[in-house]
């Protein structure tokens, strides 16, 4: 699904924050990023929906090379990626329900077809009584499992999440990482989350990478 | 609420400066009946020895020849006769050079009535020009800067418009904009909250500064005093000025909406 062979990612010329990265991840697969901070965690998670570009290397996701991917690609690309953000990127003058329909509609579903999932998916992070609010309106832990139910409405074939529970309460928490165990197990969606701390018993088989100095190893 | 507030923050100023636009298409207007009206009245005095061949003048200084009047020289002679004797009114008419008006089809800038007279100092027969250039130019630098004056008033307008209007929606949308981008969406998608606010307001301010000509032209005699108008014709074209300040509405809008997106793109390099 995702295939990084030694790429190097930088924001200016001095720096690289990874270095000769390489990693592949399985169809299907459940996998933790971790590292401190700012070993170069949420940079690499960038450059697998394209928002920053790869200096040197060759980074495939869904079979389709990311290096110098036109912009009709990425379109496409970023059609089959659902990401969570840590600061929750809601769109605030939209409702939380539009928020939620945004990516199908993105993916040409009908307007009926999209508000049915975005209230199927508002009672799974139950939060079907403020369907109609704007994400200013509600709390950090709400505004998250909004987001995370964006991020699952068009049943893309892949989730990036980074540092999805970092803000959140224990009970936004839980929701949110049943959310994102049940697309895997369930839906078979390949899950990729950035985290300081691997959750305990997590229930269910995941595979670890840790980035030290922008050096990606395999953890477990 | 946010949405109507953004969009009237682009209406207000985009009603006013189409309202400056029509002053200015208005203007532009009656200074053109005016320069039609006073061309006619307008000619050129020409003195010549032998009589002119009117076909060979048809342009002067680019300008077509309207037509070329004969001065009877009997006219000049009767008003002074009285005072001759018979041997000198004959002795006057024999004596006395040929005169001639000539109208134009436009009204002259300065430099092509120069050029005119340059040009008809070149026919061998003709003896004296009289351009009368000193009232010439005074009423046609006063037109000239009216137009350009308004003209200005316009284009500044129309770029503190554009620019304050590009600022405020790429603080208001840059954000949406990207998340929509980040969920695979085409760049019209992306935009389509800054365009729907600029097609609407556009409408908007159209819709008012239309209301606001018809009604000036159903009521001219209210602005413009029946003495003045009997001077200056003054006649809108309703339909022409109408579609010429939908254009320009259409055009800011779609500016400002490509500017918003240009400087996304510049942020996002």
């Amino acid at each position: 699904m995702i295939t990084a062979k030694e790429i190097y990612l930088s924001y200016d010329k001095n720096r690289f924050i990874i270095k000769k990265g390489s990693f592949h991840i399985r169809d299907k697969e459940f996998i933790f990023i971790g590292g401190n901070s700012g070993s170069g965690k949420s940079t690499l998670i960038k450059s697998l929906y394209g928002d920053i570009g790869l200096k040197h290397g060759e980074l495939f996701v869904d079979g389709v090379n990311m290096k110098n991917i036109s912009a009709a690609n990425l379109r496409k690309i970023r059609r089959d990626i659902g990401i969570i953000f840590q600061d929750y990127k809601l769109i605030n003058d939209l409702t939380i329900e539009e928020n939620i329909m945004l990516p199908l509609k993105i993916n040409g579903y009908s307007n009926e077809i999209s508000k049915k999932q975005a209230l199927n998916l508002l009672s799974h992070v139950k939060l079907s009584h403020r369907k109609g609010y704007r994400p200013n309106e509600l709390s950090g832990g709400e505004q998250q499992r909004v987001a995370v139910a964006r991020a699952l409405a068009h049943n893309p074939k892949i989730i990036i999440a980074d540092e999805p529970t970092g803000n959140l309460d224990d009970f936004s928490a839980e929701v949110v990482w049943n959310l994102l165990k049940g697309a895997n197990e369930q839906l078979g969606i390949t899950v990729v989350v950035v985290t300081h701390r691997v959750p305990k018993n997590f229930g269910i088989r995941f595979r670890q990478l840790s980035i030290d100095d922008g050096i990606i190893y395999e953890v477990s | 609420m946010k949405s109507l507030k953004s969009i009237f923050s682009f209406v207000i100023p985009l009603t006013a400066m189409l309202i400056t636009f029509a002053i200015f298409l208005f203007t532009t207007k009656v200074v053109d009946d005016y320069k039609l009206k006073i061309s006619n009245d307008y000619s050129i005095v020409v003195v010549a020895n032998t009589p002119l061949v009117k076909d060979n003048i048809n342009e002067l200084s680019g300008i077509k020849v309207q037509k070329i009047v004969t001065l009877e020289k009997n006219k000049i002679i009767n008003n002074i006769k009285d005072k001759l004797s018979d041997k000198s009114v004959e002795l006057l008419k024999q004596r006395l050079p040929y005169f001639y008006k000539i109208h134009l089809e436009q009204y002259p800038t300065s430099s092509q009535l120069k050029n005119a007279k340059n040009e008809l100092l070149e026919i061998k027969n003709i003896k004296k020009v009289e351009i009368f250039s000193k009232n010439h130019n005074q009423i046609f630098l006063i037109i000239q800067k009216i137009i350009a004056v308004v003209f200005a008033i316009i284009l500044i307008y129309a770029v503190i418009i554009i620019a304050k209007q590009i600022k405020i929606w790429f603080y208001e949308h840059h954000e949406a904009i990207t998340i929509m981008q980040f969920h695979g969406a085409s760049i019209l998608y992306s935009a389509s909250s800054v365009i729907k606010h600029a097609v609407f307001g556009a409408l908007i301010s159209f819709g008012i500064v239309a209301a606001l000509i018809v009604l000036l032209n159903n009521n001219l005699e209210l602005v413009f005093p029946p003495e003045l108008q009997s001077v200056v014709g003054i006649k809108l074209l309703v339909k022409e000025e109408l579609v010429k300040i939908f254009l320009l509405s259409l055009f800011i809008s779609i500016s400002t909406i490509f500017g918003v997106l240009f400087k996304h793109k510049m942020k996002n390099a």
